[in-house]
């Protein structure tokens, strides 16, 4: 590890990566941790440098976290988001971004509805493009923080089982994760209604399974999707009380579950659709310590990638 | 190719970890002796305080406290370097507030890593006092600071860049110098 | 321009007439002509190459009117002459839709003044291509058209599907149809298999285009009339295709180099230009596309060259307009892919290029029998040949075979006895 050297001045897949990589994120993030428990918390690796939120589509929880971990490194920040940028008068994305780099910003954090938009930025400017969310594709900070907080509580991934329950079709959670727990040597199942849960995940070794219980009943980490309502309109599951009944984690299903296995959720939940309150809220949930953990991890991350400039 | 050069052998590293050892004794463990705790900066700076604990210990019977202190976050140079350094866990065992520590790292240069320290360790607190113990002053300042415990001074030219290899890292204590440029590139 | 020359040392490859041998072609007053009674005409010295009748690629977009900035006439028929194409039938998704006679003959004025090749105009099967009301095909005809087309889109309304299909053949019009299911379709981007799923992209699925083949084969077979399906990219589709024309229905089939070449796996690194619809498939699906071709399922191969702007495809890539260029690449990948690849023999190479789109078309045509028109398309199949983006004659870049080396190449292209395009 003492030779390792990262050479990435974006991130923007977890399949793009080397579990070598995720591990050394994984083990910044840990030091970056501590600073969030310190009296100051607040460092100033990334003093004088310019970070870009550009959220094409909107976010509450992914932004804040970028920008508090931004804060946190001292970084100064500018946040630009769809309804405020020049997108609804006709620019291309490519310019945006190329008046963004104009500016002499170092890295822009960027959401968007579009698959691989930010791969297109990335391809067309020099600074560093951290991806916060494009469309169902990927998410990878809150795939890494996901690992990060499954490595802390059960030391390490490999040889774990970990099941992903919900609209997987739709995730870019589903999508992040199962790259990062496929590389650390986890075992992934994704479970859910058939319409959710494409098959073709089996082409890269993950279990996919219709049926809760199988998926929940050897399971070490259980990591529940959030259940979007307007998927119901447009005829995925017949209504939100027939998922709950039949995919969600209740009070029926909960027997299935082992004694340690850990309760995940990226958040916002739907409680009482995917997740029953009590579980939500209950001794195996490490819901927040996703959420805090999540500000160490994007600090790490923007670490990593302004300490790179050269490719 | 010019190979690394031998500056200084096992015992001579010794020598200077125990002159540090004195001035530090000669300071805090005689005539009026006054509690204080160590700070060593990853990844020599670690290995060496600890060498200077166990000779204080085996001296005097006074073993002070070991903060592990890693001061990537506070470097000035995020973005100029070709790659970044693995950041190693600090750990810090006591309150730092109102004590007197004394920061502990292989070679002083420019002065740079010792000024990320100082903002590092203010960041933990408020010490009653900072010294700086050194196994090399290699001169080459860019900064107005200077080290307090001095093991030796080195005369070496910019373009080379000194290496300190301890036994429990390395295998064994050495002084090198190397070609500064093929060091960046990371052919050591 | 010599007005009389003599083609020496080729060897002659006409489906028309079952000939493959090495002889000499005479050319004189546009038509063909035995050598023997032009001997003293200039020689041209096309050993090693292969001559065969003009090559005519039946799905072209030269997006004129409308999108001059992608393409026009010009530029788009000097593309096909490059690219050994001597005829290109141009479909009607310009703007305006070539719904009316007018169109038509703006199209016809402007191939006068400005094409390099033939250009033969396809008509609207519905009024702006809408889907709701029949255009006027029998005026089309009369203006010209050689086929109808909603091409770019499918008519879901299989009743309004039933009477085109019988009014066209009142009129003698075979009809090219893009088969796709709207519904399935949705907002779908590329091939609904492995990659759509592992790059979170909504997918195009096969039973899109599987649905709209099945509901033309039953036209076909009820109105007994000549339904040609375009582009089809899928497995599926080529095994309906294979049994209905086991069973007799006039049914046909076209095939596009990338669909031969290319699969949805290159989509990864999300470039645009590997967006067209139908989208890449798989490599299951590519194999059955070769396969389909080399049993004869499959009689044409054509390019959709469908060119966009560099702004337009330099988006997201659920943004991006659908369509590749393909007029320059078509005979390099091919001839890489199909002949040295051995899927086809040269003569079956060269069937799918010529005998093939002319029979759908109607086109009373004898390869280069002598009193022939002399639209003649010479062939090197050992010439390496590099994609050069910033060098081709289209006016769009969009392709996806940039900096990609091939084996072969048209080497002149010849309309009406003029060399349109010489590389020899």
């Amino acid at each position: 590890m003492d030779n390792f050297k990262w050479t990435r001045k974006d991130l923007l897949s977890l399949y793009d990566l080397e579990a070598e990589e995720i591990n050394y994120i994984l083990d910044t993030a840990q030091e970056f941790k501590k600073v969030s428990q310190r009296n100051v918390k607040k460092v100033p690796a990334l003093r004088g440098k310019t970070v870009v939120n550009f959220f094409v589509e909107p976010s509450t929880r992914t932004r804040m976290s970028f920008e508090l971990a931004e804060q946190r490194l001292s970084a100064d920040i500018i946040n630009i988001n769809a309804s405020s940028s020049s997108l609804k008068k006709g620019e291309t994305l490519i310019d945006t971004a190329r008046n963004i780099e104009a500016l002499q910003a170092d890295l822009i954090v960027m959401r968007h509805s579009a698959p691989g938009a930010q791969s297109l930025i990335a391809k067309n400017i020099r600074c560093g493009v951290l991806n916060a969310g494009d469309g169902a594709h990927s998410h990878p900070t809150q795939a890494l923080l996901d690992l990060f907080t499954i490595r802390e509580k059960k030391g390490s991934l490999k040889g774990l089982k970990v099941s992903v329950i919900g609209d997987i079709l739709h995730s870019r959670v589903a999508r992040s994760d199962v790259w990062g727990l496929i590389k650390l040597g986890a075992e992934v199942t994704f479970a859910g209604p058939a319409t959710l849960v494409p098959k073709e995940f089996e082409n890269i070794g993950v279990r996919v399974c219709h049926n809760l219980k199988d998926a929940l009943i050897d399971a070490d980490v259980v990591n529940l999707l959030r259940i979007q309502h307007e998927r119901q309109k447009r005829g995925f599951f017949p209504s939100t009380n027939e998922y709950a009944k039949f995919f969600g984690l209740n009070e029926v299903s909960r027997q299935y579950l082992k004694p340690d296995a850990l309760i995940m959720h990226p958040g916002p939940i739907n409680r009482d659709v995917e997740l029953d309150s009590a579980i939500a809220d209950g001794t195996q949930s490490v819901i927040l310590e996703q959420v805090t953990n999540g500000l160490a991890v994007r600090m790490a991350v923007l670490f990593l990638v302004a300490g790179c400039v050269e490719k | 190719m010019p190979a690394k050069k031998e500056v200084c052998n096992g015992s001579e590293v010794q020598a200077a970890i125990t002159r540090v050892a004195d001035a530090i004794i000669s300071e805090f463990l005689s005539d009026n002796p006054r509690e204080f705790a160590m700070i060593g900066l990853h990844r020599q700076g670690v290995p060496m305080a600890q060498r200077i604990i166990a000779e204080l210990e085996s001296r005097t019977g006074y073993r002070p406290e070991l903060a592990l202190l890693d001061i990537s976050m506070y470097r000035d140079d995020i973005g100029m370097r070709k790659t970044l350094p693995i950041i190693h866990a600090t750990t810090i065992p006591f309150d730092m507030n109102d004590t007197a520590v004394i920061l502990v790292d292989d070679v002083l240069s420019s002065g740079r890593t010792i000024r990320a320290a100082l903002d590092a360790v203010t960041d933990y607190g408020r010490p009653g006092l900072i010294r700086l113990a050194v196994l090399i002053d290699r001169g080459n300042r860019e900064f107005p600071i200077r080290a307090d415990y001095v093991g030796m001074k080195v005369d070496v030219s910019d373009d080379r860049k000194l290496v300190v290899e301890f036994n429990e890292i390395n295998g064994q204590d050495g002084v090198y110098e190397i070609d500064w440029k093929k060091y960046r590139r990371g052919d050591h | 321009m010599k007005s009389e020359y003599i083609l020496t040392g080729g060897k002659v490859v006409d489906p028309f007439r079952g000939i493959d041998k090495i002889m000499d072609i005479g050319v004189k007053d546009g038509k063909i002509i035995s050598p023997s009674q032009i001997p003293d005409a200039d020689k041209i010295d096309v050993s090693g190459k292969i001559v065969a009748p003009g090559f005519i690629d039946m799905h072209v977009h030269l997006r004129q009117p409308g999108n001059t900035a992608a393409e026009t006439i010009a530029t788009g028929t000097m593309a096909a002459a490059a690219g050994g194409f001597t005829a290109v039938v141009a479909m009607p998704n310009t703007s305006p839709a070539a719904d009316t006679p007018g169109t038509i003959e703006y199209i016809k004025r402007h191939t006068a003044r400005d094409g390099v090749v033939k250009v033969y105009p396809c008509g609207c099967m519905t009024k702006g291509i809408a889907g709701e009301e029949m255009a006027g095909i029998g005026s089309l005809k009369s203006a010209g058209v050689v086929a109808v087309s909603d091409d770019g889109r499918c008519i879901q309304r299989h009743q309004l599907m039933k009477h085109i299909v019988q009014y066209a053949k009142s009129f003698e019009l075979p009809i090219l149809d893009h088969c796709e299911e709207d519904g399935l379709k949705d907002k779908g981007v590329m091939h609904e298999g492995v990659w759509s799923t592992l790059l979170g992209m909504q997918g195009i699925p096969s039973a899109s285009e599987e649905l709209m083949v099945a509901r033309d084969i039953i036209m076909a077979r009820a109105i007994d009339w000549k339904i040609h399906l375009q582009h089809i990219s899928c497995r599926e589709s080529v095994e309906r295709v294979r049994t209905a024309r086991k069973r007799g229905i006039k049914i046909t089939a076209e095939v596009t180099p990338h669909h031969l070449s290319l699969t949805d796996e290159r989509i990864k690194k999300f470039d645009t230009n590997f967006k067209m619809n139908p989208p890449l498939r798989s490599e299951d699906d590519r194999r059955a596309l070769l396969e389909g071709l080399a049993d004869g399922t499959i009689t044409v191969i054509a390019t959709d060259h469908a060119p966009h702007t560099a702004t337009a495809k330099l988006v997201e890539f659920d943004y991006a307009p659908f369509g590749i260029i393909g007029l320059e690449t078509a005979l390099p990948v091919c001839l890489t892919e199909l002949y040295h690849g051995k899927i086809l023999s040269i003569s079956d190479f060269v069937a799918k290029f010529t005998k093939g789109p002319a029979e759908i078309l109607g086109f009373s045509m004898n390869g280069l029998a002598d009193g022939e028109t002399a639209d003649i398309t010479v062939i090197d199949t050992e010439a390496e040949f590099t994609v050069d983006a910033d060098k081709l004659r289209s006016k769009a870049r969009n392709t996806p075979f940039k900096g990609k080396t091939f084996k072969g190449k048209a080497a002149a292209t010849i309309v009406d006895g003029k060399i349109v395009f010489n590389e020899l």
